[in-house]
């Protein structure tokens, strides 16, 4: 059987594999190794997956994800993300739609420490949702600002999806992290802007409210302050030279264990789960890049990529129309397929014909990680959508998808403007850089 | 039979074209078609270089392009080449090719088929130029090896170990005033948009490259392909040896003639400093070894000798 | 009777991979000492730790095997859920036990593999770079985490047969 087809085959096993019920990192390495198997034997099989599962644990930069992930943990077990969405609402919970904006702006300050999506839906989801249905906000509305706010976990550094895109792209993750902060302030202001339209057309989904005198305002903030210092002492770090993105992950959790033991925030026992709660996720994540990791060399001794990369210049379509496909892919892609999983399948494939078509590698960087926080919103499968739902409780998944719609159009804007203007992304990284 | 080469280096990458595609047809020729080269550019059979030598061993890659120094316990013999003064970065291949007989005992989990030399490695740094010893005392300097740390300690400055991929932001942000590493990373890494000082003319470490084979897959061929894969891979070492020698030339002189750069060759007295000080690293380096029962004198004299 | 038809001994595996996985968590608070150490070192002493990087890539993998088997053991790896009400009752029960059994079967040859690494690796003197850690204990660490990985796999199984339902459906649905 002609390689090709045995890549293709590889594909559809993929998927069958997904569709039963196998998680993403098994239906990866599943799909690598009995298919590098079937190609070329058991000894290339067994190499591969021996090499892979060591090495793509025993890697220096990827440490960004367990030190993020137990930052945030213990952020939220010590109560400062609800200091920060508390403060968030003190300033603009006054206004229409209020509560929502608050959620957003707490999501995209939580963002700031927390690399995951689904983490800071869920973090900030816990605490603004409960408010959000004591105002009488729109069911709608309140999660789908939480599911679309999640997202800016990625894009709005530290973010898993840059750490994994520049291993693969072996780009600079201080670059990427960097190129992430505009694109990420301007996803936030179109996500306020996409809930003072909503509530336009329908002001009983978000009504206002109550006021919060100055005083108790800059009290709330100082509230805040632990998380604010870490968030300023990682970034400021990276920024002004005191240490590396991986320092600063370091350095930030470790910060945020001493406030929080400090402020007598957290107890021992708190801290355990918090910690073990970190293992159990950096775990399944390190599965999912050895996963990637075993099945990528199948995919590259079967040719697929360099099949799809000549299938992709043949259509003749252009730079911007090549583009065009690459982003509807991603979107198709993006209501089936986990982000992280997604990434890893198709940027060693789309990232070739990007450079050929002289994209900046780390704008484009930007560029997938939005399309694949999207794919995090859109039905059927929409991770940050169905944790949110868990987190609301008593509505309905429909509704949930439904509320998203207004936030999936500012992520389409925000593409746009990207697109149009690449400097939204790459100002930061290059006045720093360069 | 197909071999399959690895290769972490972007696809793009000079080594294909002047190396890589000769190989394969000297051995293609050679064979009458039997065998031939299939080359996996940009760490398509597993990313990650430090790997590369466990892919072989263990059979990922038929054949892989790497360098000695990322596993370095596994050949302590071949890295006594990259100290100060051993080799010359023109010489060094052709020496190292004709005395490869000597490293077969740090060989036996693979099969050697090229070893080469980069370009010597220099001081590259940010802010403050290195234009003698005392200018390099207690400035924290990224390392490619221990050795390499172990020179630079003695130069007075403090070594500090990252990924390659890494020095430029760290040049960049401050985190080290600068690198020890070869010009052609000047443009391979973009250094030159961090780097505004380069500082040459002392002894200084050098670098090795090799290509390796998995033992059963060389085994498994007979002789006429075997003896086709180790001519072809000598004369890859050699080509690949001179051509990253005229990369780095290039780089630097297109680095030197760039506004505002700096290239120091260093004068006579703070080389004779600079090597007094490596000098003294390199015995003691060759003393240890020699007491792990590593004939690292017996290497030495029999590259000098080429 | 309303006696669940669960049994209990599978219980034992939880407590156990629970260990590893504390463990795990120590090891992650050290490497985050040691980062934060680093750059204190660095930046504020002018005295750079060597070869910090190689501990923390060891440590990774560790952390990894350490924690597998209970990520495994709580279910915690991330699947798409959309298509299991299209499987049917009998469909996702059969595809549970089918996942498990080929994961078990790769994952077997993983350990055979690790194993004969981890002796390799062990006879040559396998070792970083800079520090000269000897790498054959993380391999080994490779064969335990994969290993008692395999063996959760198979209580599911064990499991999933006994109960005769998928995992994560009520008892009686
Ligand atoms: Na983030
Ligand atoms: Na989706």
């Amino acid at each position: 059987m002609a390689d090709l087809t045995i890549g293709i085959l590889g594909f559809v096993a993929l998927f069958a594999l997904m569709i039963l019920r196998t998680p993403v990192a098994f239906a990866m390495l599943l799909t690598g190794f009995f298919g590098i198997w079937w190609l070329d034997g058991l000894r290339r099989a067994g190499a591969v997956l021996m090499t892979e599962t060591y090495s793509a644990v025993a890697n220096y930069s990827l440490i960004v994800v367990p030190m993020f992930i137990l930052l945030g943990n213990v952020a939220s077990a010590a109560g400062f993300s609800r200091g920060l969405y508390d403060a968030a609402y003190a300033w603009v919970g006054r206004l229409r739609g209020g509560l929502a904006s608050a959620s957003v702006i707490g999501c995209a300050a939580f963002s700031a420490v927390s690399g995951s999506s689904i983490a800071t839906a869920v973090t900030i989801g816990k605490v603004a949702l409960p408010e959000m249905k004591r105002l009488g906000y729109g069911p709608g509305l309140s999660t789908g600002a939480i599911a679309a706010g999640g997202t800016l976990g990625f894009l709005i550094p530290p973010s898993t999806g840059f750490v994994i895109y520049a291993i693969l792209t072996e780009e600079s993750i201080g670059r990427l992290f960097m190129a992430g902060i505009l694109p990420g302030l301007l996803m936030m202001a179109l996500f306020m802007l996409a809930i003072w339209i909503v509530t336009l057309r329908d002001p009983a989904a978000g009504p206002r409210g109550e006021r919060v005198a100055f005083r108790e305002r800059f009290a709330l903030l100082l509230k805040a302050l632990p998380l604010i210092v870490v968030i300023v002492v990682s970034i400021g770090g990276i920024y002004l030279g005191v240490f590396t993105p991986v320092e600063a992950s370091g350095v930030g959790a470790a910060l945020t264990i001493l406030l929080a033991f400090a402020t007598r925030s957290i107890d021992l026992k708190s801290f355990a789960t918090s910690v073990m709660e970190t293992v159990t996720t950096s775990t399944m994540l390190y599965m999912i890049v050895i996963g990637a990791n075993v099945l990528n060399p199948f995919l590259s001794l079967t040719g697929v990529p360099g099949g799809l990369e000549a299938g992709l210049n043949a259509l003749g379509l252009g730079t911007y129309g090549t583009l065009a496909v690459i982003l509807l892919s991603y979107v198709v892609l993006g209501m089936f397929l986990d982000g992280l999983a997604m990434l890893v399948i198709t940027i060693p494939i789309y990232f070739p014909v990007i450079q050929a078509l002289g994209f900046d590698p780390i704008w484009f960087g930007v560029i997938a990680v939005i399309v694949i926080e999207m794919g995090m919103i859109t039905p059927p499968v929409g991770l940050n959508v169905f944790v949110v739902r868990n987190v609301a409780g008593d509505v309905a998944l429909g509704t949930v998808f439904r509320g998203v719609f207004p936030f999936l159009i500012a992520m389409i804007v925000c593409l746009f403007l990207i697109i149009l203007f690449p400097q939204i992304a790459l100002l930061i990284p290059n006045s720093m850089f360069n | 039979q197909e071999l399959k080469l690895a290769d972490f280096q972007p696809p793009t990458h000079f080594i294909v074209d002047t190396t890589y595609t000769p190989f394969g047809e000297a051995i293609s020729a050679a064979t009458g078609g039997e065998t031939t080269v299939k080359v996996f550019m940009g760490g398509e059979l597993g990313a990650g270089p430090a790997e590369q030598y466990n892919r072989v061993v263990d059979g990922v890659a038929d054949i892989a392009f790497g360098l000695p120094g990322y596993t370095a316990s596994n050949f302590p013999l071949t890295l006594i080449s990259e100290l100060p003064g051993v080799i010359t970065a023109e010489g060094g291949t052709q020496a190292m090719m004709d005395n490869v007989d000597m490293l077969s005992d740090e060989y036996r989990r693979v099969q050697l088929v090229g070893l080469w030399n980069n370009a010597p490695n220099l001081i590259l740094t940010a802010e403050k130029p290195v234009r003698s010893m005392d200018d390099l005392a207690g400035m924290n300097i990224r390392v490619p090896s221990r050795n390499a740390g172990i020179v630079v300690q003695a130069w007075g400055a403090n070594p500090v170990s990252m990924p390659a991929p890494e020095i430029y932001n760290a040049m960049q942000t401050g985190v080290i005033d600068g690198a020890m590493i070869d010009p052609t990373t000047l443009k391979s890494f973009k250094l030159a948009e961090v780097t505004n000082f380069v500082t040459q003319g002392m002894d200084t470490t050098i670098s090795e490259f090799f290509l390796i084979m998995n033992r059963d897959v060389f085994a498994d061929l007979d002789d006429t392909a075997q003896q086709a894969v180790l001519d072809a891979g000598r004369e890859a070492a050699l080509t690949a040896g001179s051509t990253w020698l005229k990369i780095a030339d290039g780089a630097m002189a297109d680095f030197a003639a760039a506004e505002g750069k700096e290239v120091t060759t260093l004068s006579e007295d703070e080389v004779a400093k600079f090597n007094e000080a490596s000098a003294a690293a390199v015995e003691q380096i060759v003393a240890d070894a020699e007491a792990e029962g590593i004939p690292a004198k017996a290497w030495i004299d029999a590259l000098a000798a080429d | 009777m309303t006696t669940s038809n669960i049994p209990a001994w599978p219980d034992l595996f939880g407590r156990a991979t629970f260990a590893l996985a504390a463990l795990a968590g120590v090891l992650l608070i050290l490497m985050m000492g040691l980062i934060a150490s680093a750059v204190f070192m660095r930046y504020v002493m002018g005295n750079p730790l060597l070869g910090v990087n190689e501990i923390v890539q060891l440590a990774a993998v560790a952390i990894t095997m350490l924690a597998l088997p209970y990520a495994t053991h709580l279910h915690a790896h991330v699947r798409a859920d959309i298509f299991d009400p299209a499987l049917g009752r009998v469909g996702r029960w059969l595809a549970d036990i089918l996942t498990r059994a080929l994961s078990i079967w790769a994952l077997w040859i993983l350990v055979g593999r690790a194993w004969d690494k981890a002796a390799e690796a062990a006879e040559f003197g396998d070792a970083t770079n800079m520090l000269n850690l000897p790498i054959w204990p993380l391999y080994a660490l490779v064969v335990l985490g994969i290993g008692l990985a395999i063996v959760i796999f198979a209580v599911q199984i064990v499991l999933l047969i006994l109960t005769r339902r998928a995992f994560g459906e009520p008892e009686n649905g």
